[in-house]
């Protein structure tokens, strides 16, 4: 079973996003901050991260350099509020998700990075 | 004394003292003496000194018959010698040669016997003789001798005293006429007048039968009579008179000239005539005709004739030169009215001038100023200017005062619309030398005046046919040492000379006006930048106004998507759970439209504000638009919507294709809108464009929706703005932001009643710098990751 990290400060869109992705059969690991998504990234053997940009503590942005340092492989998604916003720093993300109501684009966006 | 002695020295002191006339009392004497010396006759010769001659003219006897003349030459018999040696003299008809030498006295006392003869003379002149007759022979006593030598004396006294008598009365008349004259001269009566009357007393002062003023015409030479008076008997008598001294100090050294002439019938006529010079030049004649004597026959000009000739000349002469004044006087008077009712012009229009800063209406009121008859009053006006780049002189405005205008004061008239404005538009004149006065006066800065003469020679202008004028006046209106147009003005049409002061005036005009013209000029322009600048603060306030919404539209969204989303992803998968003919399922999915709608609107604010990331490359702008069109296929059709692809291969474009498809994508829905009542025909036609900065790629999208109304026109691209119902009203705005972030363009073709042209135009790749592509190379390469679309 593939293990996918949501890290997002809104308890909402972790709860949704990890119901969406476990009945998709994936063991779901919530972060709160950037910071509690790297200690999950240690101490787990993640297959896929799902970041929010805006977040306290440690931002996506942030959290998403210090990934690619640790485990420059494990595929990062972006997931964002904003359309596309204007920072090249989400230019390093593996894909960009912009949060919809609409989860289809979250599901296949996920597959196609595992490969599935 | 004996006591007749004594009778007869009384009475005639008696005599002496009398006031009967002199001639009574010469006679009165002769006849004392006759009677105290008890001689047969005692007779009185008056001398007439211009032929020294003796006539007899008084006798004791009393009156003398008119046929009886007795003449002696001075020298001739006693009465001669008398008068020839001053001295007494006394003869004897016995004496040799006495009866001979004294023949003529035989007819009045045919028996003479004794004669003597004693001078009446005083100190100075001699006036005649005394003779006495007797029939015997005498010898008379020395105090006969005495008695007649006291007579003589007396009488001389006598005669002298009516000389100066009659001189004096002579005189006095001319004196009064020369009063008469003086006060006539100082009187403004006319010239002509004046010198009739001159004419005519000179005549009658010097009793001549006619006299002439001759004038001499100075410009051509000739002399004519100016005035004359009774008988002139050679209409052209003004002799050749030698040139009058440069210093014609006393009368005397002036010529005169006294000489005959033959009439037409051969008639000899005397005449006297004196110049009339003055300032050292002759200027013409007074000459008098045939002095007559009392009885009738012609008589010499005496010296007192010509002293009133030269006083009549000089009268005359006066009256000349004040009439000349006068005449000058009066010119210089007229000039000057004229200069002030041209400047009064002048000011007039000066201070219309002052009301107004636009150029059409400064050009109305400096062509009423120049054309009315209460301004400066010329026939015809045009002002032209120079167009500096093609070095022509352009028809700006020109009129021409309309036949029979009413002159109403200039200050109304001013303000008034031109009524006879002249088709100026074809003036187009090189400005370059010898292309006739209007390049001259550009060219030097100068006015130019063509006068008629110089017509001929001229070379021909390059001036539209219908202009006819053969005098004209062209004035260059000049601003800081550059002619920036002229004015011409022309009388062609009353054919009037031009004259000098208004002329003057327009020159003064012009220098004014030249001003005003540019200043209106500059104030244009100013007043262009002026609303140029107001529309790029407005836009300016407008872009503030949107960073400020950009700011908070990206802080909403980011807020409120995070529980759209979950909202929205809830109901979803609430959907899912619910069974299908559950009423819950209706309302779920309520919920999860509504949430679309929202994100929707959602991704256009931000699309809006700019908040995205640009992903560049080189596309190929056909492959775009038919890569949209699909996206819309299904609604056109819906609409009854025609498309026509009139698509042509032109130079792939630097763009982010995602924001280039959308702008068609808007453009495409905008058009379907337009058409979604009516149906109609969408036509995408692709070209290549060059434009001044380069070389564009374009796209024409029109449709057949009737075009936008004029009122709402110039608000399509303004954010919000919709006559749709359910639009956002993003649309365009979007889809300008977008073309405008491509350094592109988006043009508007609007054609009520048919239909919207929008026309986009992008830079083709080569020309166009992207900083976008730039930067995100060098970013790309410093994170160490492959660049490129992410989507």
């Amino acid at each position: 079973m593939k293990k996918i990290l949501v890290a997002d400060d809104e308890m909402a869109i972790r709860l949704l996003y990890s119901e969406e992705l476990k009945e998709e059969g994936y063991e779901v690991y919530t972060a709160t901050n950037g910071r509690e998504a790297l200690d999950i990234i240690d101490k787990v053997p993640l297959d896929l991260v799902i970041l929010d940009i805006k977040m306290p503590e440690m931002d996506g942005i942030e959290a998403l350099r210090q990934i690619k340092k640790l485990k420059p492989d494990l595929p990062v998604l972006f997931s964002t509020a904003y359309d596309f916003k204007q920072d090249f720093a989400t230019w390093a993300a593996d894909d960009y998700l912009v949060k919809s109501s609409d989860l289809e684009d979250l599901i296949s966006t996920v597959k196609k990075h595992l490969k599935e | 004394m004996s006591s007749e002695r004594l009778a007869f020295l009384s009475q005639m002191v008696e005599v002496l003292t009398s006031t009967v006339s002199f001639g009574e009392r010469l006679s009165n004497m002769v006849h004392l003496l006759a009677r105290f010396l008890k001689v047969d006759e005692a007779l009185y010769f008056g001398l007439d000194k211009g032929k020294d001659t003796l006539s007899l003219q008084i006798s004791s006897r009393g009156p003398i018959a008119p046929q009886l003349r007795v003449e002696f030459q001075s020298g001739q018999g006693v009465v001669g010698a008398a008068a020839k040696t001053r001295q007494p003299q006394v003869a004897h008809r016995e004496e040799e040669g006495v009866l001979a030498e004294n023949i003529l006295l035989d007819q009045i006392q045919p028996q003479f016997a004794t004669l003597a003869a004693f001078p009446v003379a005083d100190d100075n002149f001699l006036y005649g003789v005394l003779l006495l007759i007797d029939t015997n022979l005498r010898v008379f006593t020395p105090l006969e001798r005495q008695a007649a030598h006291l007579t003589s004396l007396m009488l001389a006294g006598t005669l002298r005293q009516g000389l100066v008598q009659e001189e004096a009365k002579k005189r006095i008349a001319e004196l009064s006429v020369l009063f008469e004259v003086g006060k006539a001269i100082s009187a403004t009566v006319e010239l002509d007048d004046l010198l009739q009357r001159v004419v005519s007393t000179t005549a009658k002062v010097i009793n001549a039968r006619g006299a002439a003023l001759s004038i001499i015409d100075t410009q051509t030479g000739e002399t004519r009579v100016s005035s004359q008076y009774g008988l002139v008997p050679v209409a052209k008598i003004c002799p050749t008179l030698p040139p009058a001294p440069a210093e014609a100090g006393s009368p005397a050294e002036i010529p005169f000239l006294e000489g005959q002439t033959s009439d037409a019938q051969g008639k000899v006529h005397y005449h006297l005539a004196v110049p009339l010079s003055f300032k050292g030049q002759l200027h013409g004649t007074l000459c008098v005709f045939d002095k007559i004597a009392p009885g009738g026959n012609h008589q010499p000009f005496d010296p007192e004739n010509r002293q009133l000739m030269f006083t009549m000349a000089g009268l005359i002469v006066n009256a000349l030169e004040n009439a000349l004044t006068y005449q000058q006087v009066e010119a210089l008077a007229e000039r000057n009215e004229r200069m002030v009712r041209n400047l009064t012009a002048l000011q007039e229009i000066s201070q219309a001038m002052l009301t107004t800063v636009q150029e059409e209406r400064l050009l109305d009121i400096i062509i009423q100023g120049l054309i009315q008859p209460s301004g400066l009053g010329f026939d015809r006006v045009q002002i032209l200017e120079v167009d500096e780049a093609a070095q022509v002189l352009r028809g700006r405005k020109g009129a021409e005062r309309p036949p029979e205008a009413p002159v109403l004061p200039l200050a109304e008239v001013l303000f008034l619309p031109l009524a006879a404005e002249l088709p100026v538009s074809d003036w187009q004149i090189p400005i370059s030398p010898g292309l006739g006065a209007m390049a001259q006066a550009v060219l030097r800065m100068r006015p130019v005046h063509q006068h008629p003469s110089r017509q001929q020679n001229a070379p021909a202008a390059p001036w539209p046919q219908s202009f006819d004028a053969l005098e004209y006046f062209v004035v260059p209106l000049v601003v800081k040492d550059r002619a920036t147009g002229v004015i011409m003005v022309d009388n062609q049409v009353s054919g009037r000379p031009l004259e000098p002061e208004p002329l003057h005036a327009l020159q003064m005009l012009a220098t004014q006006a030249a001003l005003m013209l540019e200043n209106a000029h500059l104030y244009s322009t100013i007043e262009a930048n002026n609303r140029e600048l107001m529309l790029i603060r407005e836009r300016m306030l407008e872009s503030d106004r949107l960073a400020a919404l950009s700011s908070l539209a990206s802080g909403m969204a980011h807020e409120i998507r995070n529980p759209l989303v979950s909202i929205g992803g809830f109901a979803r998968r609430i959907a899912k759970l619910v069974e299908k003919d559950s009423p819950l399922r209706g309302y779920v999915e309520v919920i999860q439209e509504e949430v679309s709608r929202l994100e929707k609107l959602l991704r256009e604010i931000l699309d809006f504000t700019g908040e995205n990331l640009s992903y560049f490359g080189d596309h190929n702008l056909d492959q775009l638009i038919e890569d949209t069109l699909p996206l819309i296929q299904r609604d056109l059709e819906a609409c009854n919507i025609k498309v026509v692809k009139d698509l042509h291969p032109v130079p792939r474009i630097h763009c982010d294709d995602r924001q280039i498809k959308q702008v068609f994508y808007n453009l495409f829905q905008n058009a379907r809108q337009a058409m979604h009542e009516t149906g109609g025909t969408l036509t995408i036609r692709t070209f290549r464009q060059e434009r001044e900065d380069g070389l564009y790629a374009a796209a024409a999208v029109s449709d057949t929706g009737g075009g936008i109304p004029l009122d709402v026109l110039h608000n399509i691209f303004n954010p919000f703005f919709s006559t749709k119902d359910l639009g956002t009203g993003l649309g365009l705005s979007i889809a300008q932001r977008i073309i405008a972030r491509h350094y592109g363009h988006i043009e508007v073709k609007n054609e009520l009643g048919r239909g919207v042209t929008f026309i986009v135009t992008l830079p083709i790749a080569k020309y166009c710098l992207v900083k976008d592509a730039g930067q995100s190379a060098a970013l790309a390469s410093a994170l160490n990751t492959p660049s490129g679309g992410r989507r």
